[in-house]
């Protein structure tokens, strides 16, 4: 039943990326700093609850940030954001993850993510930047937005996601 | 692996020009875009609030010199009637048809921004007129200050609009902007088609040598073609160099309009029977 509120939530947190947090980014960094707060989630979700859920919860979010936000071509993100909770699930599902763990993979799956998603433009020839511009320009400011959300929100979506998809982890607790 | 071909299908056929969405992608496009509009905008409005405590000192110069451009509105204006009425007059006596008169008539329509993408590759922002309200795909969209962007796609109630900086001639369906400066209209030519975001500069090309355009331009729509509507701002010219392949020049030019945390923009329609001949 936790995982309805954690959708609900990513939800919200959907709408709060594309709404508020522009009006928050200082001028020089605008169009450089992409919040992926939705894909932090994600990966929790694929850190405490499992690969599949991780998988699904990255298809659903990533298509609907495709079609709302629809320019040039559709399922760039979906593709990117499920594979990137599927990878990181199937890496990590049954290990325990302390916050130090989870932090860094946070880290590199949003690297691996923005790269991806990159990548996924410069072979349909919408990106024009070279890779190592666009590293340093857009990605790695990204990187410690998304390091401090996920810091923020660590014990709140532990919880949620805990407690939610895998009775047994529940139990344990 | 079958995930994987799925996924390049579906970009690949996305990628292409669609005139209509499917009913999955309208229905989704417009509900949350629903409620993405509840927050963008009150956003806005408190972060406007401080903008406008740190803006008061500059207000009084700005008034001056709105001032100055009144006065000198109002004068152009008594011209402009002159000329206006001469023409109208001319065209009566030429025979125009009725489709050549309206071809230079556009209708502003004001549209609010209701969400915007953060994405460098794929920004774009939302804005609630759709197709219910004859918006249509690569309509221009421009600001108070210029020209600001493209619709690209259109759902029923709200459509998305690429901005100029997403200009790139590399890309699988290229827009181009035949444009021309302000006060040598039929002297000056050339074609926006790419944006520098190392720079942020848009880049003007295919710029004749014997061209009068100079730095300090300002650079409008030339409305040839009649893709683009004509009379809109662009930018100003900064500098001008040779191009590519030694024979054009190139022009970089600083855009007028902010492209960023816009609130407000207006689609530019062009009259009914202007597009149905004019339609490439």
């Amino acid at each position: 039943m936790n995982l309805r509120w954690a959708v609900l939530f990513m939800f919200l947190l959907f709408i709060v990326e594309s709404t508020i947090v522009p009006w928050l980014i200082p001028d020089a960094l605008y169009g450089r700093l992409v919040p992926h707060f939705v894909f932090v989630f994600v990966l929790y979700s694929a850190l405490y609850t499992g690969r599949h859920t991780a998988l699904m919860l990255g298809l659903f979010f990533g298509l609907l940030q495709d079609i709302v936000f629809y320019g040039n071509m559709l399922g760039v993100h979906a593709f990117s954001m499920g594979l990137g909770g599927y990878l990181t699930g199937l890496l990590l599902e049954r290990k325990r993850s302390p916050l130090l763990m989870a932090l860094s993979i946070i880290g590199f799956a949003s690297l691996l993510y923005d790269s991806l998603v990159y990548l996924i433009y410069k072979v349909f020839r919408i990106a024009q930047e070279p890779y190592a511009y666009f590293l340093i320009d857009s990605i790695m400011p990204s990187l410690f937005l998304q390091l401090g959300f996920a810091l923020a929100v660590y014990i709140p979506a532990r919880r949620l996601f805990e407690g939610s998809g895998k009775p047994s982890a529940g139990q344990e607790e | 692996m079958i995930g994987l071909i799925v996924f390049i299908a579906v970009m690949g056929f996305s990628l292409g020009k669609r005139d209509k969405l499917s009913w999955p992608e309208n229905f989704i496009g417009d509900s949350v875009t629903f409620v993405q509009q509840w927050f963008y905008k009150p956003a806005g409005y408190i972060a406007g609030l401080f903008e406008d405590i740190r803006m008061m000192r500059d207000i009084y110069q700005e008034n001056e010199q709105l001032r100055i451009l009144a006065s000198r509105y109002a004068r152009d204006r008594i011209t402009y009637n002159f000329l206006q009425q001469e023409n109208e007059r001319l065209k009566e006596e030429l025979d125009f048809t009725e489709r050549q008169k309206k071809m230079y008539q556009y209708r502003y329509v004001i549209a609010q921004v209701v969400a915007a993408n953060l994405d460098p590759n794929n920004s774009a922002f939302k804005i609630n007129l759709g197709s219910t309200d004859g918006i249509k795909p690569d309509m221009a969209v421009v600001s108070t200050d210029g020209l600001v962007g493209l619709v690209s796609r259109v759902f029923p109630l709200y459509s998305t609009v690429t901005p100029i900086t997403e200009l790139n001639p590399d890309s699988p369906n290229p827009r181009a902007i035949s444009a021309t400066v302000m006060d040598k209209e039929g002297k000056s030519f050339g074609i926006v088609e790419d944006y520098d975001k190392r720079t942020g500069m848009l880049l003007m090309n295919r710029i004749a040598e014997n061209d009068p355009l100079a730095e300090g331009d300002v650079v409008i729509t030339s409305g040839l073609g009649n893709v683009f509507p004509r009379g809109l701002e662009i930018g100003t010219v900064e500098s001008r160099q040779v191009g590519d392949y030694g024979l054009t020049y190139t022009a970089a030019i600083k855009p007028s309009a902010k492209l960023d945390r816009l609130t407000e923009v207006f689609v530019v329609i062009p009259s009914e029977t202007g597009t149905s001949g004019a339609a490439p």
